[in-house]
């Protein structure tokens, strides 16, 4: 795995597309699928894989190669993904009812409804609720969280992506465990 | 063994980090403490649950969207690197490459004759000599680059020869000083000594 994508990067390097187009094929649903679960919206999701891309494309100069690949292409990821919810304004919830349209709650008034059930996946209820739960997780153990479950790595991988001592993840992990335990135990 | 140590062994586990011997002995923790057990199932549950989130792919256009979005060139190892790795450096070189340029573009500009004065009516100009004739008057400052001057009447001003020469007659008359300039360093602190008065004092 690992020699084939360092061989693509130089060979995208080099100016070659087509090597460039397969390590966005090699990582475009990994990074989605990691976005989407940190941002909790597929909009966002899809214009971070995006960002993603380009980013990998203009700095592939700067690309260490004695470093994994995917390594260098989920800290840039996860690093958009905090800058962004950095930047988010607090968040309303659609799920609740506004007091100036009657009956109307946030999914109705979205200008583009992008959670249509054609672009969302079925969630299961239980689902649903994880789902909310995660939201709800406090920035410092998201990014730890969206790596250790959804991107299977191992705390080793995790605290090179975040650049922090495995320590410090493991702590993490803990904590945001705790967190989350805490929280559905009583939902589900 | 105490609840605490339990619950840090508990985690231990799931990231599957604790010993075979530690592991024995949560397993026995747990089979005495029902409020521990109670906390793992959970726990297991939480992480079951996580680990089973769907993974949803992303849009099906997406790999077509990004590789419009890129860049027509993408340009290799540049300059650029360099100039953000020294930015110090950097300025000071343009700073050095600007002033020698204007240097070059001010040296080169004088190859032709030139000549200024306040009054140029009494001055004949003959090739690259220019006269002031006997018995004329020249009111003012007289500057001439590139050029010979052959002074036979009368500058009341001062006079200022670059790369030339001044031949004085007899019957000539200065009120001012005479300069001759030759070498480029002096022409340059002349240049920009006449540009600071310029600013000093307006012409």
């Amino acid at each position: 795995m690992r020699p084939m994508e360092t061989r693509l990067a130089r060979l995208a390097r080099k100016g070659d597309q087509r090597a460039f187009a397969e390590i966005v094929e090699l990582y475009k649903d990994k990074l989605f699928h990691l976005a989407n679960r940190m941002m909790s919206n597929r909009q966002e999701a899809e214009d971070i894989v995006q960002e993603t891309f380009l980013r990998v494309y203009k700095h592939l100069d700067r690309y260490d190669e004695n470093q994994k690949f995917s390594t260098w292409i989920y800290r840039i990821a996860t690093n958009l993904c905090i800058d962004r919810l950095r930047k988010r304004r607090p968040v309303y919830s659609l799920d609740a009812e506004s007091s100036d349209h009657e009956g109307l709650d946030g999914y109705a008034m979205m200008p583009s409804d992008d959670r249509t059930p054609e672009s969302e996946l079925l969630l299961s209820e239980t689902q649903r609720i994880i789902h909310e739960t995660i939201e709800t997780l406090p920035l410092k153990y998201r990014a730890v969280m969206a790596l250790r479950y959804f991107q299977d790595m191992s705390l080793q991988e995790i605290s090179e992506v975040l650049e922090m001592p495995v320590t410090t993840v493991k702590t993490r992990v803990h904590r945001g465990r705790e967190f989350l335990r805490k929280k559905l135990e009583p939902k589900l | 063994m105490k609840c605490g140590d339990a619950i840090a062994y508990m985690h231990e586990y799931l990231d599957g980090d604790l010993p075979l011997e530690q592991r024995r002995k949560l397993k026995h923790h747990l089979s005495e403490c029902p409020a521990c057990a109670a906390r793992f199932q959970s726990m297991q549950h939480t992480e079951a649950l996580l680990r089973a989130m769907p993974v949803e792919a992303a849009p099906a256009d997406l790999t077509h969207k990004i590789m419009k979005s890129l860049p027509r060139t993408r340009s290799p190892k540049s300059w650029t690197t360099w100039v953000r790795r020294h930015p110090g450096m950097s300025a000071a070189a343009i700073f050095l490459l600007i002033m020698l340029s204007s240097f070059v573009a001010m040296w080169n500009q004088g190859q032709q004759l030139s000549l200024k004065g306040d009054d140029l009516e009494h001055v004949v100009v003959k090739g690259r000599t220019v006269i002031v004739p006997e018995g004329e008057r020249v009111e003012g400052d007289l500057i001439i680059e590139n050029g010979e001057l052959q002074v036979l009447g009368e500058v009341d001003g001062n006079l200022t020869v670059i790369d030339g020469n001044v031949t004085l007659a007899s019957t000539a008359h200065i009120a001012g000083k005479v300069k001759e300039i030759d070498r480029a360093m002096d022409w340059a602190w002349y240049k920009l000594t006449s540009w600071f008065d310029t600013l000093a004092y307006g012409s």
